[in-house]
């Protein structure tokens, strides 16, 4: 507690400060440093604002409020009124100092100047007169009184009743200024509550209800959700890389896209959504353009750089992306105010307070021994989280109750117990080294088996899991992989570019058991149908029975130029279109005849050419035209030298010095000035008025015979019009 | 990390590894609530179905110890919202209870408000029941009489609704009949027994074994359990005749008191037999035959062959609740998805045995499956590719081609019993005339037919032609050889019956041979490829010869 003595104010003490008390303030209480102050006076202004006080206030904890509300009444004897070990009330104290709640000494104790509004709670009669004014008071009175203490809040009043009027006139209840309300004063309180300020301990730390369970047990769980998330994660991102889903107008994702994921998935939607969530916060899931139409979801760069990580990594990627998201998650389906449903994805979402409180939560849970108590375990976290910061708004208390939800979806809780890697986590250490011993290791092979199954006993390697999915199709997935072989799959291995060779050696070489016959078979089958029907492009073919003619024109040096295609002993295909390729044939010597679609012969007589008729104007309708539009550009031009002419002419301004030193020389001269300015609605307006004075900010003018005022910094341009 | 033998995949799959060390073990543990899937050569896939989670809550598993099954024997951690999937399924079912109460006869009750009162505004079962009793039943928050003939709806009802129930009002014993099993020269087989047993402790339910494996003798033991009237459900007059046969062979049961109600007779005895033909024939728009099921107060109805059993006659098995059933089978794939109505209606799976154990155990012969491939003729491709849709299959399934293959494969099996088996009849007329063979179709006289099975039986003839009318319920041992030319298009439990035929063990121990040939690049193969997926996934593998390279069989079969 080191002060510098008798600083005469805030401003005086800070200045005292060493560098690195200052700094620990700021550092505290960040909002201070947003913009820099320029000295210590700005620093001492900023500490006694109502809205850095009560952002000060929202993290205390229970102690420290109630030692903060006892030096605002009763600095002298903290120890006596606080109901706290002294040492406790004295590392409160301590705190509430560096954080320039309260400055001076611990003799002379003084409160930042807004602080007794803000805590305000009336002082009430002296301590030692409150005995003799509850003798006597009436029962209804008592009771009042007494539920009021009990509840420890103001009470709120419509009309004063008798046993309301009885405690006012005692001093007992004190009016509330905005009149509505009343409340039990201070001194009253202590009195009531045997000379201290609260009735129970308050430096006794609610404890969290727990049960015993196995580390391990935990952990193995634990790490059972963080292998699903990687897993889930990279399932809906490949599935998404080829089957993009739009971005919703007002930037999110649709319910029924996000419905579809659950089901591809296989978890809830609110499951889903967090994984969605996770994905996008981690930076691998982000609006693109699939078809430069419409935005869609589709996975990042940073999506196939992840892919290429171990899993514990990933993870480690994802769930440090959730601990410091700042969405809120748990909403997602719920319906907001208007009684939509709530998107994921949505830039609603965003609360910057639920990161530190979610860390916050996160922290207690790692830091508790054992695993939450069924039912229990989370409503005494919230007791615990609550004592650490009473003044925090309840509803973030949900967001407690969902962070704790998704750590178990996320991987770091495991049956309501924190992971041994969790911590690492949260003080951003490497979370993933703790997790890789945990996760199940890669395999290197599949079982196939002859009902043209493929079974991977694990999470197979990345290289060998891309190769299966080309050649059969997943039918379950979990720590294991459950591949179907059929026609359908195979193909796609040999459209991807296979050969029935290569699929084969690649099948015996992954699989752990002999390749069954069955298999075997199917990829001939597919092999032997495979490309047995072939497309191709050209602009015209040439058939003919006479087999040695056609051979004698694709081999006719002049018909190189043809770019001539045999692809069946009677048929020639070529790439030339039939105009330019029929006059050549003919120079060759040849007498084709055309055929049209159907088959049918077409008379193959030259074309006879003819130029299309142009068509004439007559030559009066274009003289109108040309007159016409002449006098629709004079008329044009005409209109605008009138504006012009109709603008203010002569000296003008538009930075704020020099309107107002115009505006000051129009109301000494009574020149009339043209302004422009922005009304209280936002809009553009513009006037011409007659300047009578300028002071105070304000332009007071004669508009059109009647005074106005204008405000001077909503003028952005004025021109002296004489 | 534990190495276990099986992975629990979030889809609710459970992939067993086979030859890993523990399989065995981890297979034991998952039995009870997992249905097994497939079950080729080296993973086994089982699935969580809500059924398969009440089926083992019926046989009294709770949730705890299906999650430690799965705790302990996953190799990877299992997924937490599987775990709490199976607990809350597991949850549903008993919330509601069918009880018989002194008073008031049928009762449906339950522990649970909520869950009763939602099941009570349901407009499914609104017309099933009649006033609520709440202080009649002490223990639970609600009851409500339920009429005994909606028994069967109202269970069907609210397992569509997701709450079944539990049937705890118990069975009417029936009229007495004693039946006994005459085990002088034979000996019921352990799974055999099980099964009967599991079946008996259950009260109602289905059992499922392979073709061959004895379904017959398991509901004869269960009669002799029963010992009491019973009516036998079964697919057609051929297989009433051999159940007959067999019960009197294997019982204390004598021929007058086997009655056999079919087409042909209409004998109401003790034991009766009838066909499900005869129940769903349709008069006048009335089923003239379905007093029958309330003839005699029977104490056991038995249906063979569940999985076929047909729609109308899960309507009228609704009002059997009260009589104790017992369902047989090789497979509860049905190819109209109504495994729902099994459950409900007939009862819970209470035995099962995977093939590959009961032939490994030597009750069932082994079989070794080969697909041979023909290449249509070039006249027969154009016709097919200009063919309608609807006459593709018949096109590609009838090619003169493949009577070229069945020709030679009779040839190269001379001495051995062989069924060839057909769709079409010209084709087994063809097929018939080439071979020098009898045809057996639907037109042939019941007495025809079994005078060719028992000539067949004793060796006497060893060749034969049969339609899809073998492909139940016509036991013949003997056969070692089948030759398949054409099928119920891709029906997979078409193709496990006709391999079924084929089961029985031989007297040498040999293996059995089930040829199916197959048109290449036609639909047939496609479809061949569906029909093949039962019994692939059941661990039969099929080899696939070329029909020009059929000599090489041999050599590679070793």
């Amino acid at each position: 507690m080191s002060t510098t003595g008798a600083a005469r104010s805030l401003a005086d003490q800070l200045r005292g400060w060493p560098d690195e008390r200052l700094a620990a303030l700021i550092e505290a209480r960040p909002d201070l440093g947003v913009p820099a102050p320029q000295d210590s006076a700005q620093l001492a202004a900023r500490l006694s604002t109502r809205p850095a006080v009560v952002r000060a206030l929202d993290s205390l904890s229970l102690l420290e409020l109630t030692v903060l509300e006892a030096a605002l009444h009763a600095p002298g004897s903290l120890h006596d009124v606080v109901h706290a070990a002294p040492a406790s009330v004295d590392a409160a104290l301590a705190r509430l100092l560096d954080l320039a709640l309260l400055w001076g000494t611990p003799e002379d104790l003084r409160p930042v100047s807004v602080l007794a509004e803000v805590l305000a709670s009336p002082q009430g009669p002296p301590v030692g007169e409150v005995p003799r004014l509850l003798e006597g008071l009436s029962g209804p009175a008592r009771a009042l009184l007494d539920h009021l203490d009990e509840r420890d809040a103001d009470g709120r009043f419509e009309s004063v009743t008798e046993p309301v009027r009885e405690l006012l006139d005692r001093r007992l209840l004190q009016l509330r200024e905005d009149r509505r309300h009343v409340s039990v004063p201070w001194s009253v309180r202590v009195a009531l509550r045997g000379g201290r300020s609260t009735r129970e301990p308050v430096d006794v730390v609610p404890r969290v209800a727990t049960s015993e369970q196995s580390q391990r047990i935990a952990d193995r769980a634990a790490a059972g959700a963080a292998f699903e998330l990687v897993r889930r994660t990279e399932l809906l991102l490949d599935h998404w890389g080829s089957h993009p889903v739009g971005v919703l107008r007002a930037g999110g994702l649709g319910v029924r896209d996000l419905r579809a994921a659950a089901t591809l998935l296989a978890v809830e939607p609110a499951e889903a959504g967090l994984v969605v969530e996770t994905a996008a916060a981690a930076g691998l899931l982000a609006p693109g353009s699939a078809d430069d139409v419409d935005p869609a979801w589709l996975p990042t760069e940073a999506y196939d750089a992840w892919l290429t990580q171990p899993v514990a990594q990933r993870w480690m990627t994802l769930a440090r992306a959730w601990l410091a998201n700042p969405r809120l998650t748990g909403l997602i389906g719920a319906r907001d105010e208007a009684d939509r449903p709530v998107n994921a994805l949505t830039p609603e979402l965003e609360r910057p307070w639920l990161p530190p409180a979610r860390r916050e939560a996160l922290t207690e849970l790692v830091e508790t021994e054992g695993v939450l108590a069924a039912g229990t375990g989370l409503p005494s976290l919230l007791d615990r989280l609550r004592w650490r910061a009473p003044r925090r708004p309840a509803g973030r208390e949900r967001a407690v109750t969902w962070a704790v939800e998704e750590a178990a979806v996320i991987g770091l809780t495991g049956l309501g117990g924190p992971a041994t890697y969790a911590a690492a986590l949260l003080t951003d250490g490497d979370a993933a080294a703790g997790l890789e011993p945990l996760l199940p290791a890669a395999v290197d092979h599949v079982l196939i088996q002859a009902d043209l199954t493929a079974v991977a006993p694990g999470p197979l390697e990345q290289e060998l899991a891309r190769a299966i999915a080309l050649v059969a199709d997943v039918e379950s997935r979990g720590g294991a992989t459950t591949y179907r072989f059929s026609d359908a799959s195979v193909r796609r291995a040999f459209d991807a570019g296979w050969s029935s060779v290569e699929i084969k050696e690649f099948l015996s070489s992954s699989s752990r058991t002999p390749v069954p016959q069955a298999l075997d078979y199917l990829v001939d089958d597919v092999s032997r149908r495979f490309g047995t029907l072939r497309v191709g492009g050209a602009e015209a073919f040439l058939r003919s029975d006479d087999e040695t003619a056609l051979t004698a024109l694709v081999t006719d040096p002049g018909a190189a130029g043809l770019r001539l295609r045999r692809i069946a002993p009677t048929v020639v295909v070529s790439d030339v279109p039939l105009h330019v390729l029929l006059p050549r044939l003919r120079e060759l010597g040849h007498a084709p005849v055309v055929e049209a679609a159907d088959g049918t012969v077409r008379i193959a007589r030259p074309d006879v050419f003819r130029s299309r008729t142009s068509r004439r104007r007559p030559a009066g309708a274009e003289l109108a035209r040309r007159a016409a539009r002449t006098s629709a550009v004079v008329a044009a031009l005409r209109s605008g030298d009138r504006i012009a002419a109709s603008r203010p002419a002569g000296q003008r301004a538009a930075l704020p010095g020099d309107i107002l030193s115009l505006l000051r020389t129009a109301a000494e001269g009574g020149d009339r000035v043209w302004i422009g300015y922005v009304d209280h609605a936002g809009s553009r307006m513009e006037r011409v008025v007659r300047p009578l004075r300028v002071d105070g900010g304000a332009l007071l003018a004669d508009d059109e015979g009647e005074q106005r005022s204008f405000a001077v910094q909503r003028i952005s341009e004025a021109r002296l019009l004489g | 990390m534990s190495e276990g033998a099986l992975i629990v995949q979030s889809d609710k799959t459970l992939l067993l590894e086979v030859d890993h060390p523990d399989a065995a073990e981890a297979r034991k543990a998952i039995a009870p609530f997992a249905e097994l899937e497939r079950s080729p050569e080296h993973i086994h896939t089982y699935r969580l179905t809500p059924l398969g989670l009440w089926n083992a809550r019926a046989a009294g598993h709770d949730a705890e110890q299906v999650v430690s099954a799965l705790l302990d024997h996953s190799r990877y951690a299992v997924p937490h919202a599987l775990l709490v999937d199976v607990a809350e399924t597991m949850a549903r079912y008993g919330r509601l209870r069918l009880d018989k109460h002194p008073t008031h006869g049928l009762v449906l009750s339950s522990v649970d408000r909520p869950v009763f009162e939602e099941v009570l505004r349901s407009k499914k079962i609104a017309g099933m029941i009649g006033e609520r009793v709440d202080a009649a039943v002490p223990d639970a928050v609600g009851a409500v009489v339920v009429h005994p003939s909606q028994r069967g709806n109202l269970k069907q009802a609210l397992l569509k609704l997701g709450w079944p129930a539990e049937d705890w009002a118990g069975y009417v014993d029936g009229e007495a009949h004693p039946i006994a099993l005459d085990q002088g020269d034979w000996e019921l087989r352990a799974y055999q027994q099980q099964a009967a047993d599991a079946f008996w402790e259950g009260g109602s339910g289905v059992v499922v074994l392979p073709c061959g494996a004895g379904k017959t003798l398991v509901g004869a033991a269960a009669m002799a359990h029963a010992q009491a009237t019973t009516l036998i459900l079964v697919t057609n007059t051929v297989s009433a005749r051999q159940w007959k046969h067999e019960l009197v062979r294997r019982t204390s049961l004598t021929e007058d008191e086997i009655g056999e109600y079919s087409g042909a007779r209409k004998e109401i005895r003790p034991v009766t037999i009838a066909t499900y033909q005869v129940l769903t024939m349709r008069r006048k728009g009335a089923y003239p035959h379905l007093d029958l099921l309330d003839a005699r107060d029977w104490g056991l109805i038995v249906y063979d062959e569940v999985h076929l059993l047909p729609a109308p006659i899960f309507r009228m098995t609704a009002d059997l609740q009260a009589r104790r059933r017992i369902g047989l089978t090789a497979t509860l794939v049905r190819e109209d998805g109504r495994e729902g109505d099994v459950f409900s209606l007939i009862g819970p799976k209470r035995f099962d045995a995977p093939w590959k154990d009961i032939e490994a155990q030597g009750w069932i012969a082994p079989a070794d499956c080969v697909e041979v491939r023909v290449t249509l003729p070039e006249g027969e491709r154009l016709a097919y590719a200009t063919a309608e849709p609807e006459e593709r299959y018949r096109l590609a399934s009838c090619t003169f081609a493949k009577t070229r293959v069945a020709e030679e494969l009779v040839a190269r099996h001379r001495g051995e019993q062989t069924l060839v088996i057909g769709q079409y009849l010209d084709q087994l007329d063809e097929l018939g005339e080439h071979l020098g063979a009898p045809v057996i179709k639907g037109d042939t006289t019941v007495k025809e037919r079994e005078r060719l099975f028992e000539a067949f039986r004793s060796g006497e003839i060893e060749l034969l032609v049969v339609s899809k009318v073998a492909n139940f319920s016509v036991d013949l041992p003997e056969a070692a050889v089948a030759i398949q030319v054409s099928g119920s298009f891709g029906s997979r439990q078409e193709e496990a019956q006709r391999l079924g035929r084929l089961l029985r063990p031989k007297a040498d121990r040999r293996t059995a041979r089930f040829y199916a040939v197959v048109s290449r690049d036609t639909v047939d193969a496609d479809f061949a490829q569906n029909r093949q997926r039962f019994l692939a996934e059941q661990g039969y593998a099929y080899r696939i010869v070329d029909a020009d390279d059929l000599g090489s069989l041999d050599a590679a079969a070793g």
